[in-house]
Formats: structure tokens, C-alpha cells, sequence
């Protein structure tokens, strides 16, 4: 229930009101006596023009509105009287006339007012009344600078919400964890909601958002169903408002990334060192080439970004308008690595019949580019990997100008393969909304909301003669083109209703949503191509398609989301609250009887500093005590799991013919059904002497039944080896606090500081259900991949995700050879290990995040800083077990001749052992901002102007020897620091802030 | 004023008229509906198969064997923990986890890789096979009374070829004999044997027997009489009880159908293009373009070899052959240069010394790149990729000379015996003289000179010397089908594979016959006991 809208309807009824009165004042100005004309201008807090605000003279009927300018004119009747100034979110100011003609007013924000309206599923609730755990973080204190997405925004500022960005490729987002992994299947991707319509995290740029909403607990995300179970992030968008000024505001920054730390593999010097102490190498290092190049710095570069963002904003009484347009041009650290992109949104509001009926229209379209190094991806970690394994005295080029190559086993130079690819992935998003309100009478409102959702993409992709995959591999150029297209429907009808009757205030929400997705899509590769001059844009001038060389592809396929739901609020004399919510949805990915669940939520809460006993207490401005559970979903992942296809696949030599067989697509599982989380939270929320220390404190208790999960099953009977099914149940527990604390507040100075912290529990409980049942309670998952070959973790019932699971080493022979100890104590080289002597080693989850954000304002100058970290995890360091070894036949790390536990230098294989897995716990100086706010006038044209200079990941404490121990925390094999992993990057920006 | 005051009402009620209207059609007309809409896939209750549909499904129970030579495959399989094929580390890697080693060593446990992939082989085949015949038996696929017969016939022949495999690699498995969704139960190897034998002898009176295009890679009379002779020849191994006289029976049909001979050239029958080679009873065709999957070619050459044969892809250079097994050939034998790559090897285009080849392979833990002689008995092609043209000859008409002789050898027919094994052998010496061999030579001992080897090649650890009955036959055996995905099962049924010492390689008792059923499948499957001994 938007209970901003009973505020702005009050207003405006009452300026409707006035307006005849007003018609009279002007009117009759001529007839009234003893007149007195007073003027002046209204700003706000930050010294803007307000407009539409309510100028009346006390006692009596006279009254104005300020105009655009904040400017006002009105006509009293006498010296004594009394001017009451008056707009929604402000401290109400009356002033008596006395003899003046002018009076200049300054409002003060109403915090107890403003800072109370939350976002909630379909509508909006005062901070008071919440009884869920939802957190609101408001552009004034988003994460400032380069930041990937709307998530970067509100890193570490949110308790139990986790927002880390482990890759520096410019392209690819954060990722986020709230309350730990409650799926197996469904990720940890909370459900996204930009304006009301689920969308990305990319939908709108970063700086045209004006808020963001966390709804954390399943209370709160019970209504919205299938895709609660992580979480959802209401993205609201800047807005314009009825009768203001036109603005025009912009913001832009330039931008400088660095690779936020180097492996410290052997540069030439350093090989020859190793070669002259008699150490001899095969394959790559295998002699001296004569050169001395660093392959790392020969394939990156400092990275230099710019971003642009402009929004204008005016509005009459009935129209108002909101329109932006953002650029954002990043460069990433390796060669060709970029991302543009252009976004422009506009929304126009409208309102008729005395702000009875509201509509709004508006649109969103953006175009994306970048360059592949990759088939349709960015970053190719194959060519990374290239230029740290790389002999470091060979050169990048031969004598004749051509690339240094030699036959070595998966061996190229990676600048040859960067400068002989072409490549770029294009993306175009339009989305149009449309929604109209009606308020059928005081109590009642009706609402209804239409949008349509496009996506499309080309990709393209050449490597040209001169590539490896000619030269060494016979390709004779290699081009890829490629599309894919998204088209969506949204659609969604309430009914709002609210009344007060005495002490009581009850609202109530009836709706129906409805969703559906239709993904297409196409490609082709082809080879042999006679010249370079085409790249991949004339794929049918290769002759692989004759040969029989070429692929070709096509698909289509759409899903289905159909839902009703309802909620109730109740609210007893301010101090006893209730919210319950119930919804019944449908998905069509699930089997035909399984395919509607039901996902209800219910919460209390009693704000005990509104109790008659608690009067006394003055220093307390809010205690409250919240409980809530609710039922959430996880949507399969795929379409069609339940459903019994036939596909056609390989070849068969048929009387000389080759026909293709045909062979169901899947084991499809008839009985598939939502994933179901049910989820207890209690909270409680307080604020003390005058909310200068402020804060909430979480307790959640998750459980995942049911949980989607591809089922390793036998063949026979079954056609596959795995099947989608409902078999896992997951136990998440774990407390966030949040403490906002003002330690200093003058009227030069003020210092706020805001802290979290949070842990997390997590617990397989079982992984066998009636229909499924493992034999062992476990089964491995992640993979070092070649030439180790074994897997990384174990999920196991009875213990928590990301459990690392290996050899454990304890020492090293004279020889070099690992020995490791037995689950049963024994200690044995590794040579004579087997699996049956893995164990656990660790896990890749920490066990507890926290961040200190601090806010320093002095005069005009702002000053942020922001500390986040982690504790009590492991990571395995991939790159030490695959690089930090002297018998690889490739470059190594300079510490491969370090002797290991200090007794020998290794003279092992490669193995995936515990000496590799590291502590992660870390600490974070990720954000600095500093900032200057030009004093009021210092520019005439400006309304307002900020300069500011800021650093992201700047300096990272921590025991961990890789690049960053913020490493992939997602899926079943969390803690894995990949080895071609895109590194992270510290990046400095300088920006400017100016309102026109 | 007030006109346009009623004209809002009224304008008012319209649009809130519409509302409801618009509302009430997206809530009822069709907007509960959740059927999911397919597009680029067929749905299995709206299929209705044509005649063309009858091969297609009957493919897939066909298409499993190409496994037989993809990455750790059968062909790994069979060869890895026999005394030819060794993969040793090598500077570019090859340790791969111990993988290769504890093939070499058998000291393979559930998690081993190998033995898993011929397990998943064989049962989609099986599992396929099943589904075709419901799909007849139900009167799903339109098939004449006729073609159901032969079809059904060809199926249970081809189920029978993939438990045969079973059968030899895992023993004890489950028996399934139909399409449904039962928890498979455990058979011991015993009944895995009987069950083989029963379904060929039914059904090899109604499979097809013309040899030509039309039934080339598939189960034909020739071929199920084949597997049966296999069965048989390997019979004491499967039950303690020999059936020598029963494997040359089977031997003898396929003899005397005059439907196959001896391929003149040896190595024809292992070409690029030696689909319809004389001595086919059984191929699996592979295709580069339609049927990849011959990929063992890049585990055994070098990277260096794309130069050799002007190959298009790279091979990755792991495996190469036991010194000691090169050293058993006899020198006027072209089968050793038909089957290995050795010393210098030259560039394709101008003939200049690539790299040279040694046979030392100090150890299976080092290995430098060009120790150790390569299989070089699959024609590699010009343009060659990661998969090739050449179909692999599963079942050959050698095989069948060479178990009909082992048979008579076995049963004192020596002298009989002997005559065929020369005949198979005149075509790889270039003097008739040195292809004779006598029935008593065939009796003797291996020539292979068993033993650890030390990193110099000489014996480490001699081991277990004592004479090898008919080894000599096993020798034959070794040279004649050298990597063709079958040595494990010969050094087993001459007793070899248990009781020798070969390269680094000492033997870890007779439960290592056959191998543990996969961690995967156990815990799928709780019907499942591991293997004896594991």
C-alpha cells in the first residue's frame, strides 16, 4: 500500500481547495482592507528552490503556493499575522509577518517524516510500520566511483547481503549473496525489481538510481513467490516531482585502473638464474631464446574510463517529467578488453480528474558493446593463462615480423592471439512501461501496469590467418557470427485499499501478476576463408561449409510465470503491527501437477517505545521488536525439465547414409516442483538520543526443502546420468547487526559512521529424498582441471557447502615428494596416496562478513571511507598449485623454488594438496571519497556543484598470497581463485556533481 | 462548468469501466494457462514416428560404441593396464592425477575413470537397445511383423555385444533385459555369461546374414557368432569352466559362410578409408565430419607429429610403447613397423628430420617427449583433426582364424593350429619361410622377457619367470593385434595379466581381472555390491 500517496493526495486536495481561495485573494485584492503584501523565496535544505509549497496565513482561508522558483507572493491582512509554511517531508515553519515585506524561508527536513517510507512488494510502507527485515540505502550514500552495476552501489552496506567483485573484467558484474546459499541449483542471484518489473542489475546505469531496497527475510519476499529465496533488490529510479523546476543535473567521472596486484612469476634475469644454478626445464623454459619480455605487461595496460550522466526533471501540476541519458565508456587492464554503453530512460507521470487517475509512460533503451577476445566472450582466460606461462626470453616477435610460436603442448603467444582476433558482441534493451492508477474513492485504488521487455544481441568473431588457429592449427581463418533475442511480457493488476478506524489502520492488496519469456536465437561458424579483408563479416565466403567445416544453430523456447496474491497490514494505535501475505503461483517449467505453489508470509511487530510505560524514557526514539515467517520459491532452472522431448543427435551409418539418431532429450522428471524455503526472522530495531546511535540486530533461520537439484541417477533405468529433481534440503542460520552511529554533529562537522556485521551458518541436511537416495551421504563437485585432474570439494550431508576436500600435507621428504597425513593419522608420500585418503581441508564460505562505512562532512567538504572484510575461510590458490612447482614445464612462480615447510625444494607433480589452501580472512580499504561542494553562488548558472576525487579496492590486509582473496564465492565449489581468473583492478576516479 | 464536470464523471467512469474490463480478460481469458510451448524439440506424446524414424531410433543404440575410442575410453581401457601402452609423465605433463599410473599399476579404486566410461558405454547402449525394442513391442515405432523380428533380433544381438564387454571389464552387473524404471539388481558374473550365450543362440537364426553396405556396422549373424566365439574362448576366465570346442564351433560357422577374407595388406584394414575391408565382421565407422570420436591417435603422437603428417590438429604426445614388447618382435616382421612409429621421423613436406624416436622409457614417472616408440597403426591422413576417418575394427576376420587356432592349439590340434597362424602371418614377412611357425613353437613360452625394468632397461625385478603355457600363441596374439583395444583380455585368459612383472608394473592379485564398479554408480544404486577385493 503506497502510503506516500494518502500524503500527496492530502496536499493536493488541499491546494485544490485553495485554489478558488487563491482566485479570491487575486481577485479580490481591490476590496480586503488594511492589506499588507509579503514576498521572498523557500529553499530547501540544500538550498534549492521549493516549489508547490503551501504559504497560508494562520486562522484564516488566504493562501499561495510558491511557484517554480520558489517564489511566493502573498497578501495579509494584518501585522499580526501569522504565515504557515508547509510541504510534505518538511519541518512545518510559522512566522509572523511583523512590519516585513519579506520573508525568505529555509525548510528543515522532517527526518522523523522522510526518512519512513519504505519499498515494499507492490507498494510502500513507513519505516515504523515494517516488520520485516528490509534495508534502504538512498543515493546519498551509495559507493562512489567506478562501480560495475546498481549492487557496487550498496557494497557493505547492507547486513548479510555479501556484494563482491571478483573479476576486473569490465564487462562482468558483482556477485552477490544474501543470507548465505540456500540452493544448489538456483545460484544466489536475488530477484531484481527496477521500478516494480524485474529486470538486472544493469537495467538502468548506477547514477541514474535514486534508492535501493533490500527485502531480506521471507516474510518480506513472500509475495514475491517463486523468486524470493534470495532475496529481492527494488532498484527505484531518480524521479521528478509535480510542480517543480526544471533541473538539469549531471555527473561525470574519469577514471584510471590498475591490476590490483601481480604473480611475481621469473622474468628472463630470474630464468637465467635458474639455468646458471643447474636447473634445466622441458617445454616452455626449456633454453634460452635471448629475449627478455614481459608477457604480462605486453597484453595489459592502465585502463583509462569515462562516464557520463545527465538527467532533467520538470513537472507542472499534472505532468511531470523524468529523462536521462547515460554513457559509460570503460576500458579493462588486458588489450581490447572494454565495455560501452548507452543508456537513455524517460518517464513522463500524469494525473486527471483531481489526481484521481495516474499514469505514467515511459521507456528505457540501451545499446552495449564490447570486444571478444573469446567466441562471444570478453575475456579469453586461455590467452591470460599464455602470458604468465610463457618462457620470458622469447621474443614477441620473430626476425621476419611474424609472431614467436613454437610446438609446444598448448603453448601460444598470447599477443599474437590477441592482435590476430577480432571481435564484438553488440546489445540492444528497450523496455516500455505503462501503468495507470485510479483512486475509485478515498479508501480504494486500482492500479494496473503493462510492460514489454526486448533484448537482442549480434556477436561476431574472427581470427585471422595469422592467428595460432591457422598457423599452427590449419584453420585458414576462423569467423563467427551469431544472434540471440529476448522478448518479454509483464503484466500486473492491484487493488489497494486503506482506512483507519480510530486507533486502528488496516490496508489491504489484492493482484494478479503475469509473466512470460520467449528466448531465440542463431548461429553459424565457418572457415577456409580466401581473405583476412572480410573478418566475420562474410561467413559465406569460407569454403568450410562445403567441407563440411561450418556449424550452424538455431533454438527457441519460453517460459511462463502466472501468479495471484493478496496481503493484509494491521496496525494497532502505532504499537502492535501485522503483515501477512499469501501467493499462489504458477510456473510452467514444472511438471503438469506440481505446477502452482503456494507461498505465504506473516510478521509482527510491537514498537515498545510507543508504550504508555515507556514515556519516560526520552533518550529512546524507537524500540522494536519484529518476528516474521515466510514461504519463498526457486523457479527451475530450465525450461522444459519436466517435460518428455525427443531431439535428434548423433550420426549412424546407415546403408552407407550417415542419419541421425534419435534419442529422448532428457531424463524428464514429471514430478519437478518449486524449491521451497521456509525462513523465521527476528529483529529488533532501536534508535536512542535523538537516532544519534541507531540500529538493528537479525536473526534468521533458513531452511530449503525441497531443493532443485540435478541428480546423479543410475543408467539404466534411467536414460541420462542426472535428472532435475527435488531432493536437497539446505539449513541456513545466522545474526546481522547494523549500528549507524553520529559520534560528532556541529553545525561545521559531522562524522557518521555505519557498521555491519554478519555470520552464516550453513548445513547440508540431506541430500536423499523417498524417490532419491545416494548411497554415500556425498558427492564431489568442482575441478582443478588439467593436467591434476581431481575434484575440489565434497558436499556432504551433515556438513556445510564448500567444504574443500583433498590431500593433507604435513611435511616433504629430502626428495621433494609431498608426504601426506591419512584421514587415520598415517603419514605417507604422496606417490603412495590414493582418493581414499582425502579430507577435509577447509571451506571456501567465511563465516562472517563486516564493513565500517564512515561519512565525514566538514563545511564543504565530504569525506567517505568505507572498510569491508571477511573472516574465517579458506581459499585454493590456484595459481600456487599449478605455477609455484619447478618440474612444470612451463614458466613458474618465483617462489616454485622456495623450499617448501623449509626443507626441500618440490620435486613433485602437480597436486592438489592442502599446502595450497590459504586463509582469506581479509580487510579491505575498498572505497575513499573525498569531495568539495562549491559554496552556494560561487557559480551563478549552478544550483549546486560537487568536485570529488575517489578509489576503489585500494588496499586489501590480508594473509593470502594470491592476487585477491576475494575470490568466485558462487555454486558448490566456493573458494576456488581460479588460475586465469581476469584479476581485480584498483581503480581512482575524478568526478563532478552540478545541478543547472 | 458543471457541463464539464458531468463529462468527467461520466469520462471517469468510462475509464474506470475499461479498467475492468482489461482486468477481467488478462485474469480469466487464457491467463491461468502454464502449457509449455515447445519449439525446437519434438514432444514424446505428440510424436508420431514415420518409416525414417525407425532408423533414427534404432541408432541410438549403436552410436555408444564411438566411445570405444574417445578419451579414456575402452581403448584405454584395455590397453592401459596390459604391457603394451604406457603413459608415462612427460615434460608436458601426463601425470594427470596418477591416472595413467595406477592403470599401469592396477591400483585403480571406484573413482577411476576408465573402467566408469565403459561401464556408461555399455549401459546407454544397453539402455537404448531396451527402448527400441518397447518402442516395437508397444507398437510405437510403425514396423511390418517382419521388420519387427529382425530388428528386435539385431537389437538383443547388439545388447548382447555390449554385456560381452561387461561381462569381461566389470563381471557382476545387472542384467536388463527390458525398458522400465526399476532399480536395477546385481547379477554375478556367472549368470552375466549365461545370459550372453542365451540371447545369441536365440536369436542368431533370424539376424541378418548378407555382408555388404547394407549391414556394415551392424549385428549381423557373422558378428553375433563372433561375440559367441569371444564368449566361449574366454569361458574358463567368465566360469571357471572352458568351452574351447564351442568357440570353434562358432568360429567355424562364420568360416564357412565364405562371407569374409584375410585382407591382403595389413594395413588396409586400419586406413582412413578401410570401411568394406574383406575382413570386416564388425566395424565401428567413425567420420570426421558425421561421426567423431576417434581420438586416440592424439593421446599416442606427438605434437610434433602434425608436421609428420601435416595434420591439422596438434596432438597432446602421452603414450608410447613398453620396450619390452618391442623387443619381442621378431626382426623380419612388418607388423613392427606397421604398428609403431620409430626413430627418425620426417617432416611431410620436405622430408627434413623432425624428431627421432628412441625405445628406452627410463620411467613411467619421466619420460622425456620422444621416448618411447608410437602407434602409428591407424593411418593418419593429411589434414588429419582431433577425430578420425578410420572405422575401428572391432570384430575382424583374423580374430576368427586366430580363435578357431587357439582353440585346436588348446585342445592338442597344435599342427592344425599352426597352419592357420601362418597363413594369417604370410602377408606381413616378406619371405614365406619366416611366417612358418609349428604347433609345438606355439606351445612354448612368451618371448616377451617379463620383468620391472630399471631406468637403464635392464630387469629391475624379474618377478614371476615361470613359462607362460602357449605363450608363444599370446605373442602372436600380441603382434597381430597390438592397440586394438583387446591385450587386457588375452594376458587375463593366458595368465599374464595377474602373475607378471612388466616396465614398472608388478602384479596386485586376480581381483585386478576384472575392475570396481564406479563410486557414482554405487551411490546411485544401492542394489550394487563392490567387486570382490575392492
Amino acid at each position: 500500500m503506497d502510503l506516500k500517496k494518502p500524503l500527496r493526495k492530502r496536499k493536493i486536495n488541499r491546494m485544490a481547495k485553495k485554489w478558488p481561495l487563491l482566485l479570491l485573494v487575486l481577485f479580490g485584492i481591490g476590496n480586503v482592507m488594511a492589506q499588507q503584501k509579503v514576498s521572498g523565496t523557500i529553499k530547501d535544505p540544500e538550498g534549492m528552490f521549493a516549489a508547490g509549497v503551501s504559504v497560508s496565513e494562520r486562522g484564516t482561508s488566504n493562501g499561495v503556493i510558491s511557484n517554480f522558483d520558489g517564489e511566493y507572493e502573498i497578501t495579509v491582512t494584518s501585522p499580526n499575522a501569522v504565515l504557515v509554511f508547509s510541504y510534505v517531508g518538511f519541518i512545518t515553519q510559522e512566522i509572523p509577518v511583523g512590519n516585513r515585506n519579506t520573508i525568505e524561508v529555509v525548510f528543515e527536513e522532517n527526518l522523523q517524516e522522510l526518512s519512513e517510507v519504505v519499498v515494499i512488494g507492490y507498494g510502500t510502507q513507513r519505516r515504523e510500520e515494517v516488520t520485516s527485515a528490509i534495508a534502504t540505502v538512498k543515493s546519498k550514500d551509495f559507493i562512489q566511483g567506478n562501480v560495475k552495476d546498481a549492487a557496487q552501489l550498496i557494497q557493505g552496506k547492507v547486513a548479510g547481503l555479501t556484494v563482491s567483485a571478483p573479476s576486473g573484467d569490465p564487462t562482468e558484474g558483482t556477485q552477490i549473496n544474501l543470507r548465505g546459499i540456500s540452493s544448489i541449483t538456483g545460484g544466489t542471484g536475488p530477484l531484481v525489481l527496477v521500478d516494480g518489473v524485474p529486470g538486472s542489475l544493469n537495467t538502468v546505469a548506477p547514477e541514474d538510481i535514486e534508492s535501493i531496497d533490500v527485502l531480506k527475510d521471507g516474510s518480506a519476499t513472500a509475495i514475491y513467490g517463486t523468486r524470493g529465496t534470495n532475496g529481492v533488490i527494488i532498484i527505484t529510479t531518480k524521479k521528478g516531482n509535480y510542480s517543480i523546476k526544471p533541473t538539469i543535473e549531471y555527473n561525470g567521472y574519469a577514471s584510471v585502473s590498475t591490476i590490483a596486484n601481480d604473480l611475481d612469476f621469473l622474468d628472463a634475469g630470474q630464468l637465467r638464474e635458474k639455468w646458471a644454478e643447474g636447473y634445466s626445464f622441458n617445454g616452455a623454459n626449456l633454453q634460452d631464446f635471448g629475449s627478455d619480455t614481459d608477457w604480462v605487461d605486453a597484453i595489459t595496460r592502465n585502463a583509462y574510463s569515462q562516464v557520463h550522466n545527465l538527467i532533467f526533471r520538470g513537472g507542472s501540476e499534472t505532468t511531470n517529467l523524468t529523462a536521462s541519458l547515460n554513457f559509460r565508456d570503460i576500458e579493462g587492464i588486458f588489450l581490447k578488453s572494454d565495455n560501452k554503453k548507452y543508456t537513455g530512460r524517460v518517464s513522463v507521470n500524469h494525473n486527471m480528474f483531481d489526481s484521481r487517475l495516474k499514469t505514467n509512460m515511459g521507456f528505457i533503451v540501451s545499446e552495449q558493446s564490447f570486444n571478444t577476445l573469446g567466441d562471444g566472450t570478453s575475456f579469453n582466460p586461455y590467452i591470460y593463462r599464455q602470458a604468465l606461462i610463457r618462457n620470458p626470453t622469447e621474443p614477441i616477435k620473430n626476425e621476419e615480423g611474424n609472431w614467436y610460436e613454437r610446438d609446444v603442448y598448448f603453448y601460444d603467444n598470447p599477443v599474437g592471439y590477441i592482435e590476430e582476433t577480432v571481435g564484438e558482441n553488440r546489445y540492444r534493451n528497450v523496455r516500455f512501461d505503462a501503468s495507470m492508477s485510479y483512486d475509485i474513492n478515498d479508501n480504494l485504488m486500482v492500479k494496473g501496469l503493462y510492460t514489454r521487455k526486448g533484448n537482442s544481441n549480434i556477436r561476431g568473431f574472427y581470427q585471422t590467418k595469422n592467428h595460432v588457429s591457422t598457423v599452427k592449427y590449419g584453420q585458414d581463418g576462423f569467423a563467427s557470427r551469431g544472434t540471440d533475442d529476448y522478448i518479454g511480457n509483464y503484466g500486473q493488476i492491484t487493488l489497494d485499499y486503506d482506512q483507519k478506524f480510530g486507533k486502528h489502520k488496516v490496508t489491504g492488496l489484492i493482484g494478479y501478476n503475469y509473466e512470460d519469456n520467449t528466448n531465440e536465437g542463431f548461429w553459424a561458424t565457418n572457415r577456409r576463408f580466401p581473405t583476412d579483408g572480410f573478418t566475420y563479416n562474410n561467413i559465406g565466403s569460407g569454403q568450410g561449409l562445403q567441407e563440411g567445416e561450418a556449424g550452424l544453430g538455431s533454438y527457441k523456447n519460453s517460459d511462463k510465470l502466472i501468479a495471484f496474491f493478496a496481503r493484509v497490514t494491521y496496525n494497532f494505535d502505532e504499537r502492535y503491527l501485522l503483515m501477512a501475505s499469501l501467493r499462489h503461483e504458477g510456473s510452467s517449467r514444472f511438471g503438469n501437477d506440481n505446477k502452482w505453489g503456494s507461498f505465504p508470509g506473516v510478521s509482527v511487530g510491537w514498537r515498545v517505545d510507543q508504550e504508555s510505560f515507556m514515556e519516560n524514557a526520552t533518550w529512546l526514539d524507537d524500540l522494536k521488536l519484529r518476528a516474521g515467517f515466510g514461504v519463498t520459491g526457486i523457479n527451475a532452472g530450465d525450461n522444459y525439465q519436466a517435460l518428455s522431448g525427443l531431439t535428434y543427435g548423433d550420426y549412424f551409418l546407415y546403408d552407407g547414409q550417415w542419419i541421425r539418431e534419435l534419442v529422448p532429450s532428457r531424463n524428464a522428471n514429471p514430478n519437478l516442483r518449486w524449491e521451497k524455503k521456509e525462513e523465521v526472522n527476528l529483529g529488533l530495531d532501536f534508535g536512542i538520543l535523538n537516532d544519534r546511535i541507531s540500529g538493528s540486530v537479525d536473526y534468521y533461520n533458513r531452511r530449503t526443502k525441497d531443493a532443485l537439484f540435478n541428480y546423479s541417477v543410475p543408467t539404466p533405468p534411467y536414460f541420462y546420468g542426472t535428472i532435475a529433481a527435488n531432493v536437497a534440503e539446505i539449513k541456513n542460520t545466522g545474526l546481522e547487526f547494523l549500528l549507524n552511529v553520529t559520534p560528532i554533529k556541529t553545525d561545521n562537522f559531522q562524522w557518521t559512521a555505519n557498521l555491519t556485521y554478519s555470520t552464516n551458518k550453513n548445513e547440508i541436511v540431506s541430500l536423499s529424498n523417498d524417490e532419491f537416495q545416494l548411497t554415500n551421504n556425498f558427492f564431489d563437485e568442482g575441478y582443478t582441471g588439467e593436467p591434476i585432474q581431481i575434484s575440489t570439494h565434497r558436499v556432504q550431508e551433515g556438513q556445510p557447502l564448500g567444504n574443500f576436500f583433498g590431500l593433507k600435507s604435513v611435511d616433504i621428504t629430502d626428495d621433494g615428494i609431498w608426504l601426506i597425513e591419512t584421514p587415520e593419522g598415517e603419514i605417507i608420500p604422496a606417490t603412495e596416496s590414493t582418493t581414499e585418503d582425502r579430507q577435509v581441508l577447509g571451506n571456501g564460505l567465511p563465516q562472517a562478513y563486516f564493513s565500517w562505512n564512515n561519512t565525514i562532512a566538514y563545511k564543504n567538504w565530504d569525506f567517505n571511507l568505507n572498510l569491508r572484510g571477511a573472516l574465517d575461510y579458506q581459499i585454493l590458490n590456484f595459481s600456487r598449485m599449478f605455477y609455484e612447482n619447478p618440474t612444470i614445464s612451463y614458466n613458474t612462480l618465483d617462489s616454485a623454488y622456495d623450499r617448501v615447510y623449509g626443507k626441500a625444494v618440490l620435486n613433485d607433480v602437480q597436486r592438489f594438496v592442502s599446502y595450497y589452501v590459504e586463509d582469506g580472512d581479509f580487510l579491505k580499504i575498498d572505497n575513499v571519497t573525498i569531495g568539495y561542494t562549491l559554496p552556494k553562488n560561487a557559480l551563478k548558472f549552478t544550483q549546486s556543484f560537487r568536485i570529488y576525487a575517489s578509489g576503489l579496492n585500494l588496499a586489501t590486509f590480508t594473509g593470502y598470497k594470491g592476487i585477491d582473496p576475494e575470490v568466485n564465492r558462487d555454486g558448490l565449489a566456493p573458494g576456488n581463485d581460479d588460475r586465469d581468473k581476469y584479476p581485480s583492478t584498483t581503480t581512482f576516479s575524478l568526478g563532478i556533481n552540478f545541478t543547472l | 462548468m458543471k457541463n464539464f464536470i458531468n463529462q468527467m464523471a461520466f469520462f471517469r467512469t468510462k475509464v474506470l469501466f475499461l479498467l475492468i474490463v482489461v482486468s477481467t480478460n488478462l485474469l480469466f481469458v487464457g491467463c491461468t494457462d502454464l502449457e509449455e510451448e515447445v519449439f525446437s524439440e519434438v514432444t514424446e506424446d505428440s510424436f508420431v514416428p514415420g518409416d525414417s524414424d525407425i532408423v533414427a531410433v534404432m541408432a541410438s543404440a549403436y552410436t555408444p560404441l564411438r566411445y570405444i575410442m574417445d578419451w579414456q575410453g575402452y581403448f584405454d581401457l584395455q590397453e592401459e593396464p596390459a604391457d603394451m601402452l604406457i603413459t608415462p609423465t612427460r615434460p608436458n605433463g601426463w601425470d594427470d592425477g596418477g591416472t595413467y599410473k595406477r592403470m599401469h599399476f592396477h591400483e585403480w579404486d571406484n573413482t577411476q575413470w576408465q573402467p566408469r566410461n565403459t561401464w556408461i558405454t555399455c549401459f546407454n547402449g544397453i539402455n537404448s537397445v531396451n527402448r527400441v525394442i518397447l518402442q516395437i513391442e508397444s507398437g510405437q515405432l510403425p514396423v511390418s511383423e517382419e521388420q519387427a523380428v529382425s530388428i528386435t533380433s539385431e537389437m538383443r544381438a547388439l545388447r548382447a555385444l555390449y554385456y560381452s564387454m561387461l561381462l569381461d571389464t566389470h563381471g557382476n552387473v545387472p542384467i536388463i533385459a527390458s525398458y522400465s524404471d526399476e532399480l536395477p539388481v546385481q547379477s554375478p558374473r556367472s549368470d552375466v555369461y549365461d545370459f550372453v550365450v542365451a540371447e545369441l543362440t536365440e536369436v542368431i537364426p533370424t539376424l541378418q546374414e548378407n555382408v555388404d553396405q547394407s549391414t556394415y556396422g551392424r549385428m549381423t549373424k557373422w558378428a553375433a557368432y563372433h561375440v559367441l566365439a569371444k564368449v566361449f574362448l574366454n569361458a574358463e576366465v567368465y566360469t571357471g569352466t572352458a568351452q574351447w570346442e564351442k568357440s570353434l564351433e562358432a568360429c567355424n560357422m562364420i568360416i564357412e559362410s565364405g562371407e569374409y577374407t584375410l585382407s591382403s595388406d595389413y594395413s588396409d584394414i586400419f586406413g582412413a578409408n578401410n570401411e568394406g575391408n574383406s575382413e570386416m565382421v564388425f566395424a565401428v565407422p567413425y567420420d570426421q565430419i558425421y561421426a567423431a570420436g576417434f581420438g586416440a591417435h592424439m593421446k599416442m603422437m606427438l605434437p610434433d607429429h602434425r608436421l609428420v603428417f601435416d595434420m591439422e590438429a596438434q596432438p597432446w604426445g602421452g603414450s608410447s610403447c613398453n620396450p619390452q614388447f618391442i623387443d619381442s618382435y621378431e626382426p623380419t616382421d612388418n607388423r613392427l613397423g606397421d604398428t609403431w612409429l620409430m626413430g627418425d621421423q620426417l617432416n611431410a613436406n620436405d622430408g627434413s628430420v623432425v624428431m627421432t624416436l628412441t625405445k628406452e622409457m627410463p620411467s613411467i614417472y619421466n619420460c622425456d617427449f620422444t621416448q618411447g616408440f608410437r602407434c602409428g597403426k591407424y593411418e593418419i591422413e593429411p589434414g588429419a583433426t582431433g577425430s578420425l576417418n578410420n572405422d575401428f575394427p572391432f570384430l575382424r576376420y583374423t580374430d576368427v582364424l586366430m580363435m578357431k587356432a587357439e582353440c585346436l592349439l588348446r585342445t592338442g590340434q597344435g599342427d592344425v593350429a599352426a597352419q592357420i597362424v601362418t597363413e594369417v602371418r604370410e602377408r606381413s614377412f616378406d619371405n614365406a619361410e619366416d611366417a612358418l611357425v609349428t604347433g609345438a613353437e606355439l606351445q612354448g613360452d612368451t618371448t616377451v622377457r617379463y620383468g620391472t625394468l630399471a631406468e637403464d632397461g635392464s630387469i629391475a625385478e624379474a618377478g614371476d619367470r615361470s613359462p607362460v603355457p602357449f605363450g608363444r600363441f599370446l605373442d602372436e596374439l600380441g603382434w597381430e593385434f597390438a592397440a586394438e583395444a583387446r591385450r587386457r583380455t588375452d594376458l587375463i585368459r593366458f595368465g599374464v595379466y595377474q602373475t607378471k612383472n612388466w616396465y614398472n608394473h608388478t602384479p596386485q592379485g586376480s581381483h585386478t581381472t576384472i575392475f570396481p564398479i564406479g563410486l557414482e554408480e554405487l551411490n546411485t544404486n544401492t542394489n550394487l555390491d563392490q567387486n570382490p577385493g575392492y
